[in-house]
């Protein structure tokens, strides 16, 4: 108990990692409800790995003595954010093409780009054996040494993503019930799927670059199907998803500093943890609301 | 004489390329109730898409001309089974959603507004004591009073139903129509209902499209469900 009021003092030495981690909680199962709703749950497999190939090919670009910034920390870090979004947005604009064309098989297309992802990861860094140690940090989520301006850059536009998924819930809601439904009542569903793929491309690109991919998807997914036996409608469901996905991250966080363990996979089992006790829940009262059959035969 | 609502000359409508009805040539008064006929895969569906504006025409010209300049304000039941029940909608959340045209962006309705018109037209289609069950939850015809109202919050000159009896029971079916029947006169609707029988609805219909072998032909339904007709579409004697 101490130990959590200590993590909770402003003066806490690893505030910025707490409120970063607790904030990456809250944001991103408000875009990962529709992951689930749309069905592209293994989008939130491949998209991480797709990401982190991204970073790697940036370090491997720094291995050849490409400078494109001045500056030796903040260009491998903007060569970062360059590799792993547009290697992110690259796929997403790849994938959303086949998905609306409607052939071939969804789940064979993401397959083949998650084993292509990880194996040019695996390439891009050995062709630079110095970005080795920045990816194996980045796999285990380096958000416990994020500095003071990746804070505050991190607060700003996981703010914006939850301010647009919040405001523009209408219409993402829509696009995805009933597209046809859409286009008669004048939506440009073309426009709205875009602004939706763009938002999951900016939270899997930065979520990857703090937490790494095993964080970002699991908190992608595992919050929403938590949150979707209670829900009561699409606010409620986003709400729940992303109040179950911060305090999984306020859990994960403690346990990892009570317990000296990694925080990105004690995060994610935290939500894991949550989704056990929400399903048996859930279950229990499934249980208690129907009717015995004792009382069923004496009406017959 | 009245405008036409909707007029095809020389239209040929399908997907991509391929062509799947040809030479359409006809137009649709305002409310009418036109029946939309034909086997699976004749083309009936592809028709209702052309109108709704959902795909376009291929080849010749299709217009449709609503009271204000522009097309008319269309109301669409989708084929229920379309619709995908993990979604934790309620059936007033599905009705609340046909008033979204009246949502632009930053300058939105009062929530209670749109609270409002989707209570009147669930109520107006008599699914009020369905509005906070949970719409995955309910049977075929409840599903199809719910996506009615839907329809109706759009505030529609046209209303649009892909074969909104299928799968459902013989009582639920006529209450239905009744509905339909009885909106079309309280709102003057122009109603558009693609199906793939002739039973119970034909005494409502005004006109009758039939689709068959590539085409599709418009005619008062008198005449389009006489027996001989329906006998030269089926090719057997009626």
């Amino acid at each position: 108990m101490s130990q959590l009021l200590t993590m909770l003092k402003p003066d806490f030495l690893l505030h910025h990692a707490l409120y970063g981690s607790v904030v990456m909680g809250f944001v991103c199962p408000l875009v990962g409800v529709y992951f689930l709703l749309r069905r592209l749950v293994f989008w939130g497999v491949a998209l991480p790995q797709v990401s982190a190939a991204g970073i790697a090919f940036a370090f491997m670009l720094q291995g050849f003595g490409v400078h494109l910034f001045s500056g030796a920390e903040s260009q491998e870090k903007h060569l970062a954010i360059i590799g792993s979004v547009l290697f992110t947005g690259l796929s997403i604009l790849f994938l959303a093409v086949l998905e609306r064309r409607g052939k071939g098989v969804s789940e064979g297309r993401l397959g083949a780009l998650y084993a292509l992802a990880w194996a040019a990861s695996i390439l891009f860094v050995a062709w630079n054996a110095a970005g080795e140690t920045e990816m194996l940090g980045l796999l285990k989520g380096e958000i416990v040494a994020i500095s003071e301006s990746d804070f505050h850059a991190m607060l700003d536009i996981f703010g914006l993503i939850a301010a647009a998924m919040l405001l523009f819930q209408r219409e993402f809601l829509l696009v995805a019930y009933d597209r046809d439904m859409a286009v008669t009542l004048g939506r440009n569903v073309l426009l709205w799927d875009v602004i939706l793929y763009l938002i999951v491309g900016l939270t899997v690109s930065l979520g990857v670059m703090t937490v790494g991919p095993l964080v970002i998807f699991g908190f992608l997914v595992v919050p929403p199907m938590a949150a979707l036996p209670w829900a009561r409608g699409m606010m409620s469901f986003s709400l729940l998803a992303s109040l179950g996905g911060g305090l999984s991250a306020l859990a994960g966080f403690y346990v990892s500093y009570a317990y000296d363990l990694p925080l990105g996979p004690v995060a994610v089992s935290a939500a894991c943890v949550l989704l056990g006790v929400s399903w048996l829940a859930r279950a229990a009262v499934g249980l208690r609301s129907r009717k015995p059959a004792s009382s069923i035969l004496a009406k017959a | 004489m009245t405008e036409p609502l909707i007029k095809f000359k020389h239209a040929s409508l399908g997907y991509g390329k391929a062509a799947v009805l040809a030479g359409v040539d006809f137009e649709i008064a305002p409310q009418s109730f036109v029946g939309i006929l034909g086997h699976n895969g004749s083309g009936k569906t592809t028709l209702l898409k052309t109108v709704l504006g959902l795909i376009p025409c291929l080849k010749g010209h299709f217009t449709s001309c609503g009271a204000q300049s522009g097309p008319p304000r269309f109301g669409y039941v989708p084929q229920k089974e379309r619709l995908d029940p993990i979604y934790p909608l309620n059936a007033h959340d599905v009705v609340a959603m046909g008033a979204y045209r009246k949502f632009e962006l930053f300058r939105r309705l009062r929530r209670s507004d749109g609270r409002d018109l989707a209570a009147h037209c669930l109520a107006e289609c008599g699914a009020a004591h369905l509005a906070r069950k949970a719409f995955s939850d309910l049977s075929g015809g409840q599903k199809q009073r719910v996506l009615i109202a839907r329809a109706l919050a759009a505030e529609p000159e046209v209303l649009a139903l892909d074969e909104p009896l299928a799968g459902i029971d013989i009582t639920t079916q006529k209450a239905l129509l009744n509905l339909l029947g009885h909106l079309k006169e309280q709102r003057r609707l122009t109603i558009l209902m693609v199906s793939h029988r002739i039973s119970a609805e034909r005494g409502l219909f005004t006109h009758v499209i039939w689709c068959d072998e590539g085409e599709a032909v418009l005619g008062p339904a008198d005449a389009m469900l006489s027996g001989e007709k329906l006998g030269a579409i089926f090719k057997t004697e009626l």
